[in-house]
């Protein structure tokens, strides 16, 4: 299931938060959490529902053996954590690498017949998500970070937890961990989270859906015509799109953990208003960012480590990350191209561009990021090398035709709109209205410093109390906006003459 | 209290009020089997079976279920029409707004191939034309007797300047017709015309609907008696009383989600002498023979007097009243057998419908629907002795199928 459908938001979402309120003692609402989780998972393939309560087990009693001998006997304890990490990861390769090992492995001439893609074999959704997450808790349970979760249900909740569960963000379990058994939901929780649900909602369904379709219309017209300002226009979509796709699930997400007293992590922070992409990495889907660094790079020997290693570490990181986001070679060659920019910024690049212009350190930014998109957005090596040559009106036939220029005119208006959404300053403009921001309730701030979870009692003035009216009936028309849109997609007029 | 924390109370109470709200009203009001907007069956809840659950289709048809049953759903649509006219986009669906409350379609689903879907494109596939003009030529110049085609244009080609919408498109698509069409297929290219009309302000096309109006047909109808020789016979526009029925909205007006667009007249024009015609309904079904084999036996599944069904003017797809709808087959004959007319079978789609009123005056009418594919056209000037054949196909199915490939 998916948050922007009808089904969840009047079904799934009303039933659960009833559930969710009507049982008062936290022990049963981890209950519910954990079964309507399930369903939520296994709303379109339920046999997957199996693979993860394993992998969920798994952990679950290696756990305990990591917990008994991690003071005693280390050895035996990272034996212990070895194992469940293997275990975790050969779901992971499994169900998500497999057929790919399989298919390249096959372009060797002796291997061509001697095997053969799995077929019927899908991905279980949210698995590269989950798995992280469970990774955590083992490692950080090895390393004494965490305490060892006796409680099955409590842990399935945290594995399991709908919000987060299929699209991110990928949550530590030490950062919930206290949360698990003794969170507290609160009113101011809750209506933050309601703000904050809706405008990853509206992110996602009236700005993200729209940059998608123009996205689709532009890649598509290269048939037709190939045009420069149409690739440009693939690109800047596309762009847009992901951006709004992704950091409007997350939204939604943290936006929804509110609503039952949980508070994550952020997963954004106005990525494109890097001045590098080092910073870009440092605002981009910074969870995962966390836990690379945390997991990966960091136990292979960080900074810490000579200039060779350093190198070694961060090809190895990116290599990775590229491959995590799917298993096709774009996505590695993906993770590769940032790597290697990231390596020319760390040695001499970023002390180069600090003594430009900030508009031009923005430029260089966005234009890579831009770059990178095309590598991902591509599956095919050849569509993508054309895209990317086009934006430079190589073997292109024309700049523009009449068509794409209509086009652009009429996505201009998002497209600028999509722009400034992706700065801070709307918030800023909007929080200073307020003179609250009404957001924060319940925020983790990227320093790691925890908002409270109950509102500053503030006197408003009378501009305050104006705009907090605003900002309430504002969530509430966005909210059934949104709705409208969903509708609206599943309305499909039956045209006569297709007969 | 503070103020804000009343601010929190307030969100709250309104959000959950209206998750739920929307699944009381969804349980409570009861599932309705047909969208008059939108012209089609409703999904209703779907049979349980634990094979269904397992392999994900018992979720995916709920998924649909809710969509399709949800409360308020024309409205709702009517509001992301608003939206998006807010957005400045000057289109919602792929329809397009234009001057006047003018609408036309303008993304077309396409193919590469017969499978593999494009996208929702302005741009159309040559190759896909190609295929149907190719067919259209080799009947063409096989036919034993008179031939003409009509393909006419969509809105968004002859009402391009309603949106300033560029006509390169349009264009490239007459002119690739123009090229390629035999002279024996008799091709009669409606654009300029039309386009000329429309510009002049004539209500050639309608506006919240893909058909062109009446006089639209009749213009089609009096450029076909032309090519045909028989400019003495076409009955001048004053032969015709016109009936106006109100508050049509049509099939892109469903389509667009602007429900703030005003509602247009459909026109119907009548002669006077509608009484003396019938048309019938026909299909086609096995019987055991005397032999025992089975033989195809064709039987009129319903009649009515003239060509108008009536009872569709009172529902929104009051254009269906013309001919009652698509047939795969239909004949419109004048009572009293064998009257020494001419036969005339239309292959058509239903841009053929409102020329039907005008051509069945002249003709005996045997009209066949090129989608349906049941046989080819040679087979059906056999079987009714046909004098003469024309095809009515519209652009929007020219490049969205290649049914049109069937003829030959």
């Amino acid at each position: 299931m998916v948050f922007s459908s009808l089904l969840f938001l009047f079904a799934y979402l009303a039933v659960t938060l009833f559930l969710y309120y009507l049982i008062p003692n936290i022990k049963y609402r981890n209950w519910v959490l954990f079964i309507v989780s399930m369903l939520f998972y296994g709303w379109g393939e339920p046999l997957y529902i199996l693979v993860m309560l394993a992998s969920i087990t798994e952990a679950y009693v290696f756990g305990f053996f990591i917990d008994k001998h991690r003071e005693t006997n280390i050895k035996k304890a990272r034996l212990y954590m070895a194992l469940s990490l293997i275990m975790n990861l050969a779901a992971l390769l499994f169900f998500k690498y497999c057929n790919f090992f399989i298919e390249n492995l096959r372009l060797l001439p002796f291997l061509t017949d001697a095997i053969a893609p799995i077929e019927g074999l899908k991905l279980p959704i949210g698995i590269s998500f989950y798995t992280f997450q469970i990774m955590s808790y083992t490692i950080d349970l090895y390393r004494g970070q965490t305490e060892v979760q006796k409680n099955f249900v409590a842990f399935g909740t945290y594995v399991t937890l709908f919000p987060q569960l299929i699209a991110g963000p990928i949550v530590r379990y030490r950062d919930v961990d206290d949360q698990l058994m003794t969170r507290k939901e609160t009113i101011d929780l809750f209506g933050s989270g309601t703000r904050r649900f809706v405008v990853g909602l509206a992110k996602k369904v009236i700005i993200g859906d729209a940059c998608a379709a123009y996205y689709e219309y532009f890649k598509a017209s290269d048939a037709f015509a190939d045009s420069t300002a149409g690739a440009w226009m693939v690109m800047i979509f596309y762009t847009l799109h992901i951006y709004y796709d992704f950091s409007g699930y997350s939204d939604m997400a943290i936006g929804l953990g509110r609503m039952i007293g949980f508070r994550f992590l952020e997963n954004f922070n106005y990525p494109y208003i890097s001045k590098s992409i080092t910073e870009f990495w440092r605002r981009w889907h910074m969870s995962l960012g966390t836990w690379f660094k945390e997991y990966v790079y960091i136990p292979l020997g960080g900074n810490r480590v000579g200039k060779l290693k350093q190198y070694r570490n961060i090809a190895v990181v990116w290599l990775l990350t590229g491959f995590w986001h799917g298993a096709n070679w774009n996505y590695i060659l993906w993770g590769v191209y940032f790597g290697v920019i990231l390596m020319a910024e760390k040695t001499f690049l970023l002390s180069a561009l600090k003594k430009t212009p900030a508009f031009v350190q923005h430029i260089y930014s966005l234009l890579l990021i831009g770059f990178g998109w095309i590598i991902f957005s591509f599956t095919d090596a050849a569509a993508g090398i054309n895209c990317f040559t086009s934006l430079f009106g190589i073997g292109t036939s024309t700049f523009c035709t009449p068509t794409i220029g209509y086009q652009i005119l009429r996505s201009l208006p998002l497209l600028v709109i999509g722009a400034i959404g992706s700065t801070p300053l709307p918030k800023k403009i909007w929080d200073k209205l307020c003179t609250v921001d009404w957001l924060s309730v319940g925020a983790i701030r990227e320093d790691g410093t925890e908002e409270p979870i109950y509102m500053e009692e503030k006197e408003l003035s009378v501009r305050g109390k104006v705009f907090a009216g605003l900002t309430t009936a504002g969530t509430i028309a966005v909210f059934v906006v949104c709705v409208a849109y969903l509708v609206d997609s599943t309305f499909s007029p039956f045209l006569y003459f297709i007969f | 209290m503070k103020f804000n924390r009343i601010i929190n109370i307030t969100t709250s109470a309104l959000f959950a009020a209206i998750i739920f709200a929307f699944a009381v009203a969804f349980v409570i009001v009861p599932d309705s089997d047909f969208s008059e907007e939108e012209n089609r069956s409703l999904t209703t809840f779907p049979k349980f079976t634990w094979e269904a659950l397992l392999d994900g289709s018992f979720s995916s048809k709920i998924n649909e279920y809710f969509a399709d049953q949800f409360p308020a759903r024309n409205s709702l649509v009517g509001i992301k029409g608003v939206t998006e006219t807010a957005f400045g986009k000057g289109e919602n669906n792929g329809v397009l707004l234009g001057k006047d409350g003018q609408l036309a379609v303008r993304l077309f689903t396409i193919f590469k191939s017969r499978l593999e879907r494009v996208a929702d494109m302005d741009y159309f596939v040559p190759e896909t034309v190609t295929l149907s003009v190719d067919a259209l030529n080799a009947w063409a110049k096989s036919s034993t007797v008179p031939v003409a085609t009509i393909l006419p244009p969509r809105t968004v080609d002859v009402a391009a300047s309603a949106f300033s919408y560029p006509t390169e498109i349009s264009d490239s698509l007459q002119t690739l017709l123009a090229e390629t069409i035999v002279p024996e297929a008799n091709y009669i290219d409606l654009l300029p015309m039309m386009r000329e009309k429309y510009d002049a302000g004539e209500y050639v096309y309608l506006r919240t609907d893909h058909h062109w109006t009446t006089y639209g047909a009749y213009i089609a109808y009096t450029e076909l008696m032309k090519s045909w020789g028989l400019e003495a016979d076409i009955l001048p526009m004053d032969a015709f009383s016109v009936e106006t029925v109100e508050n049509f909205y049509g099939t892109t007006w469903s389509k667009s989600g602007y429900k703030f667009i005003e509602p247009e007249t459909l026109e119907v024009w009548t002669a006077g002498n509608e009484d003396r015609f019938t048309t019938s309904c026909i299909s086609e079904k096995q019987v055991k023979g005397d032999d025992g084999k089975p033989v195809a036996v064709k039987e009129a599944y319903k009649t009515f007097s003239g060509w108008l069904d009536r009872s569709f003017l009172d529902q929104k797809d009051k254009y269906g009243a013309f001919l009652s709808g698509t047939h795969n087959e239909q004949t419109v004959f004048l009572d009293g057998g064998d009257t020494g007319r001419e036969r005339l079978l239309i292959v058509k789609d239903s841009f053929a419908h409102t020329m039907v009123p005008f051509l069945a005056q002249h003709f005996d009418l045997v009209i066949i629907n090129l989608a349906a594919k049941v046989a080819n056209i040679t087979d059906y000037v056999e079987e009714y002795g046909c004098d003469r054949v024309v095809v009515v196909y519209n652009w929007a199915n020219l490049i969205e199928n290649n049914n049109m490939a069937a003829v030959q």
